[in-house]
């Protein structure tokens, strides 16, 4: 068996201690933890349905590796949408489009919006289809994705969130 | 059963210590590292973070050269306007590097540790002339980039060294062009990078070339450069280096592109490349 760790470290503004294996990933971690609303795909960095804030940054987190979160803050999806007036909006956005089909990807896809919107992420389909270009749909064809991100940036523009 | 071990590492020192004669990997970003341990490429080792280390994670600026820390994210690359005005190269080849997710988390040391033929971020370093400074806990060397791959995967890095930092010279005249199956998260087909020099009648009177994934590693194309040296950069001139191109590079069939392909596309690549270091400034 790997190695146990203790990591101390702060999930959606809660400090929390957790119990890891050496070689563990941060998804595995927190979904053993029961933070459900991240999920896995292929879990080797491709598909982006894990993707969280790792201290304020959009990371997969299929590709970090969970005892080096160890004093660092993570967000997840749900986490942020019950926290934040941004993730909330585009949780909220993303229903109003239509841009859930079969759902898998959202909550990645929810948080790589996060992280461009509040980067001072402009209403730029170009733009915005490259920041969500680590986050593979397979449903939507992406159109209604775009567009959800984009109405909150045009939200975020005239002064409305 | 997986047997890994876990060591947090705070300073190079510390690192250095833990790395000595134990069978032990570096962990930085993790977007390599995590995937080999999920395939079986590394089997029962201590993985050793240094993600934290404040002294590997910095740019800094001389009179004619930029030091960059070996964990520095690729996103901090792109960011870093330094890296903009005086390596366009290396800010473009940022650009089109993975995703902006994986660019969060990856460093510049890891993407050349793990030694791909086709690291986005080789030929760019390339033709700025890098080098990268190792360090062991007995003993520290330098080693230009162009000597440090030995084979795809393989380094001159011996299991208790680490990259600390890398040096390259400043050239406003540099370029990197992709090419891939999609514009995002994909591994390259062919990657080019230039840096060249005119004089004032605007003939070439430095000229470096760099490609990526048409060798077993990053190469600098010799040939090529010798035939660009003293012509000018016109385009019956860049039609011309097919020759010297397919001279410098020997690819191989794989699941993205056949050999055959890449000898038509690199030469086009390396004429994109030049265009892009004399006529597109960032």
């Amino acid at each position: 068996m790997s190695e146990k760790i203790n990591i101390k470290l702060k999930i959606n503004g809660v400090f929390v201690t957790l119990e890891v294996l050496a070689h563990q990933n941060l998804l595995r971690a927190l979904r053993d933890n029961y933070y459900w609303d991240v999920k896995c795909g292929c879990e080797v960095g491709e598909c982006g349905t894990c993707t969280v804030l790792l201290d304020g940054q959009a990371v997969k987190s299929c590709t970090v590796l969970a005892a080096a979160c160890d004093g660092h803050e993570i967000w997840t999806d749900k986490g942020l949408g019950l926290s934040t007036k941004l993730t909330a909006r585009i949780q909220d956005a993303f229903v109003e489009c239509g841009s859930v089909q079969c759902g898998f990807c959202t909550p990645g896809m929810v948080v790589a919006a996060t992280d461009y919107l509040k980067n001072g992420g402009k209403p730029d389909r170009t733009a915005i289809r490259e920041a969500i270009s680590g986050n593979l749909c397979r449903c939507t064809g992406y159109v209604k994705i775009v567009d959800a991100i984009y109405k909150v940036a045009k939200d975020i523009e005239e002064g409305l969130l | 059963m997986k047997e890994f071990g876990y060591k947090n590492a705070t300073t190079i020192t510390e690192a250095l210590t833990l790395l000595d004669g134990q069978n032990a990997r570096v962990v930085a970003g993790g977007t390599n590292v995590l995937p080999y341990i999920r395939s079986g490429k590394y089997t029962d080792c201590r993985l050793i973070n240094i993600r934290d280390i404040k002294d590997l994670n910095f740019i800094k600026e001389d009179s004619d050269r930029i030091t960059i820390g070996a964990c520095v994210t690729i996103s901090q690359l792109k960011k870093s306007k330094l890296i903009l005005e005086f390596v366009p190269a290396l800010h473009q080849a940022a650009c089109v590097f993975a995703d902006p997710t994986i660019c969060n988390t990856a460093t510049v040391g890891g993407n050349l540790a793990s030694a791909s033929p086709a690291a986005d971020t080789a030929p760019a370093l390339l033709v700025h002339d890098a080098i990268v400074f190792i360090k062991s806990l007995n003993s520290s060397r330098s080693v230009p980039l162009s000597e440090f791959f030995k084979a795809p995967g393989t380094t001159v890095l011996q299991r208790n060294e680490l990259i600390t930092h890398i040096e390259i010279s400043k050239q406003k005249n540099s370029g990197f062009i992709k090419l891939g199956m999609r514009k995002s998260m994909s591994i390259s087909i062919v990657t080019a990078a230039s840096s060249v020099t005119l004089n004032d009648a605007g003939i070439i009177s430095s000229c470096k070339i760099a490609l990526g994934a048409v060798a077993p590693t990053p190469i600098r194309a010799a040939h090529t450069e010798r035939f660009l040296l003293s012509k000018k950069p016109d385009d019956d001139t860049l039609s011309a280096l097919i020759k010297a191109t397919n001279l410098d590079i020997s690819p191989i069939d794989d699941i993205r592109a056949s050999a055959d392909y890449r000898r038509e596309v690199t030469p086009v690549m390396v004429k994109r490349a030049i265009k892009l270091a004399l006529y597109e400034h960032c």
